[in-house]
């Protein structure tokens, strides 16, 4: 997966939500341009990557993605770490995967960046007649919880590429104002403005 | 990962793009128990039609079948005295484990590893009473949502709705009923289905039991805290046995839980090619997890073990990129059998580390929330644990046949060799007739019961589409 492209940024998000809601299709079909019915269920961790062009910026995506399962909570930790940007997804055919959205944000807040970026996506657009959650209503719930807000279809491509690039995009603002310092090797981590700010070197994470 | 594997250049399924129906019941394309359009997919010896694990016949171990037949005559012995073996000849079965259980066997010879013959015998009709139960509607959605997600990619699991998905089903709901406090945890799947490959439900059930029970207790229970010792168990081991990739993942904090969640959580199932996944897992029913911790161990000395290798390993997500994709040459069976055997971690070493990184635990996290029962390291321990009688332990076939001594027809001698969990080249090899010279290797020895008679076959209650009998032979 590209040691040999350049970047200038590479930010890892994470894609959490119940069991079944899509994620790992998401990524899929964001990083490789595939779908799968028959996906196997995720356990332990996934993870893929894809380059895209912001502006003038090269910024290579992390993608990581986890088992939903109530159970694997208990070893979130390390996979949220250095996150700075998180979808949170659930199923628009399925009230109750959207029903757990406030117990996912609070194990965001509870294990992630205070300054991660969130948005809430509704996966599986393409059922539209299935629909159980309305999309005014959802939406309205993530204005007031201050979540970007998108509807996707995994299965049809709908949204996907706008879902990711407007994460990155959020995130790429908030460290162009400087609200970030460079964590480990090549990720990049926002964190409170106490520490040292100025960002000099913007290109860090050329491979070499 | 949603990865497209293309087995033999055959469009299985690839749902690139397709528009299907809502994903409720119809599989679609070249489904062989759909359709019945037959060659239009090949399907390996294992039963896979695609996918990684897909046979790929390169590295394999083919035994001779002059040999094979030789193991299944020693195997049907030790079978057949099953305590007498396991008291005084432990050796040689676990020996024997190494070597690899034939096929034909590995199924009963799982059951009676693990115990799960015994727990069938003393709890008759317990596995029709949960499988009778409706179980309950939290735990039975999630798992509906997870039957089409095991090994799309084998015969036995590809038909949305068909019968190896409703065994999964059947098996994994009454285990959440046997264990209500534990319900249904994801990884189990995987577990469940691969035991589904070789031996019918009720089988299947009893031996999830064990391993959930015996072999990997806590594995599968709310907090996942057993996982994550293991992990840390993992890590300290690989000081001793690899010093540069110990220190490699140190340097970038990637942390156990990362990379050996699945391969524990399904023992390895969903990690090695097929082969290599049998003959992993006829050692670890027969001697326990430290099996599991040698396979762990010799992945990462061979991925992470050597500067050269690590040369193209700038950080964390360059190294768990690295775990990801172990190169096929190291998780060949030849190869990686004989690296296990060799490596030298013992039960002594894992229970030690076990006592000092509980007591880190206890440090950090405080007490464990749930207290698992000290597991049990392997076949013989088991059954130490909890002697069976001897009627536990008898075989009891449900197809029965003439005497071997009396000469047989072609058509008794297919019914003989027909077993479960078979596929199509096992079935050609089982067609091949026997010289009638030969000693028929399957004369039972002398054996209380009494001459054998032939009886109507019964069909079995456990499948639900039976055009095969199940045999116990």
């Amino acid at each position: 997966m590209g040691s040999d492209e350049s970047y200038n940024f590479v930010f890892k998000v994470v894609l959490i939500g119940e069991s079944g809601v899509g994620k790992s299709n998401l990524l899929s079909r964001f990083t490789k341009n595939e779908f799968n019915h028959d996906s196997r269920t995720t356990i332990g961790v996934e993870f893929s990557t894809r380059t895209v062009q912001l502006d003038n910026y090269a910024i290579k995506a992390q993608i990581w993605d986890t088992a939903g399962l109530e159970r694997y909570r208990a070893i979130t930790s390390a996979y949220y770490r250095g996150a700075v940007g998180a979808l949170l997804v659930y199923d628009i055919s399925k009230h109750l995967t959207y029903e757990s959205v406030d117990r996912w944000l609070k194990e965001l807040f509870d294990h992630a960046d205070p300054h991660i970026v969130v948005m809430l996506v509704g996966n599986k657009r393409d059922l539209d007649t299935l629909r159980t959650v309305p999309t005014e209503e959802a939406k309205d719930f993530a204005e007031k919880r201050g979540l970007m807000f998108m509807e996707t279809s995994a299965l049809d491509s709908t949204n996907v590429e706008n879902a990711f690039n407007e994460v990155l995009k959020a995130i790429h603002k908030k460290v162009a104002s400087r609200e970030v310092t460079r964590g480990s090797i090549c990720a990049v981590t926002l964190s409170n403005p106490t520490s040292d700010a100025q960002e000099g070197r913007r290109n860090c994470c050329k491979s070499s | 990962m949603a990865k497209i594997e293309q087995g033999n250049g055959l469009d299985l399924r690839s749902g690139t793009d397709k528009l299907t129906d809502n994903g409720k019941g119809s599989s679609y394309v070249s489904d062989p128990e759909v359709n019945g359009v037959p060659g239009e997919t090949q399907v390996d010896k294992y039963g896979f039609t695609g996918g990684a694990q897909q046979h790929t016949g390169k590295f394999a171990e083919e035994i001779p079948i002059e040999v094979l037949r030789q193991r299944e005559a020693k195997w049907l012995e030790m079978l057949n005295s099953w305590d007498k073996w396991m008291a005084k000849k432990h050796k040689k079965v676990k020996e024997r484990c190494q070597k690899g259980i034939p096929p034909s066997l590995r199924g009963r010879a799982w059951l009676y590893l693990t115990g799960g013959k015994v727990r069938r015998e003393q709890n008759q009709g317990k596995f029709q009473e949960l499988d009778s139960q409706p179980g309950d509607p939290k735990w039975i959605d999630i798992i509906e949502r997870d039957l089409h997600r095991q090994f799309p990619f084998h015969e036995m699991f590809a038909a949305r709705g068909g019968h190896g998905q409703q065994d999964l089903l059947r098996v994994l709901k009454a285990y959440t009923l046997h264990r209500p406090e534990e319900g249904y945890c994801q990884a189990q799947a995987p577990i469940a289905a691969v035991l589904l490959m070789h031996m019918p439900a009720e089988d299947a059930f009893w031996v999830l039991v064990q391993i959930c029970e015996k072999y990997l207790p806590g594995y599968y229970s709310t907090g996942l805290e057993a996982i994550q010792l293991d992990g840390e168990i993992l890590y300290a081991l690989l000081r001793r046995v690899s010093p540069v990739a110990h220190r490699h993942l140190k340097k970038h904090k990637l942390e156990p839980i990362l990379y050996m969640t699945e391969w524990y959580m399904c023992a390895f199932s969903r990690t090695l090619p097929w082969a290599s996944v049998l003959r992993v897992w006829d050692m670890f029913l027969c001697e326990g997890v430290k099996i599991l911790f040698r396979v762990g161990l010799v992945l990462l000395k061979c991925m992470l073990g050597s500067q050269e290798k690590l040369k193209a390993c700038q950080g964390l997500y360059e190294t768990m990129e690295l775990l990801r994709a172990i190169q096929p040459q190291y998780m060949q069976e030849v190869f990686l059998v004989h690296e296990i055997i060799e490596l030298v971690v013992s039960e002594k070493d894992i229970e030690k580390e076990h006592h000092a990184q509980l007591r880190r635990w206890k440090e950090t996290h405080g007490d464990l929330h749930c207290k698992s029962p000290p597991r049990m390291h392997g076949a013989k321990a088991i059954m130490t644990a909890e002697p069976p009688s001897r009627q536990d332990l008898r075989q009891r076939p449900t197809i029965i046949v003439e005497s071997p001594l009396a000469p047989k027809t072609v058509g008794e001698r297919e019914e003989d060799a027909k077993e479960s969990g078979k596929t199509e080249e096992e079935k050609q090899k089982k067609t091949i007739p026997l010289p009638q010279e030969t000693v028929i290797p399957y004369r039972l020895p002398t054996d209380p019961s009494p001459p054998l008679k032939h009886v109507t076959v019964q069909g079995s209650k456990e499948s639900l589409s039976s055009a095969e009998h199940d045999t116990y032979l």
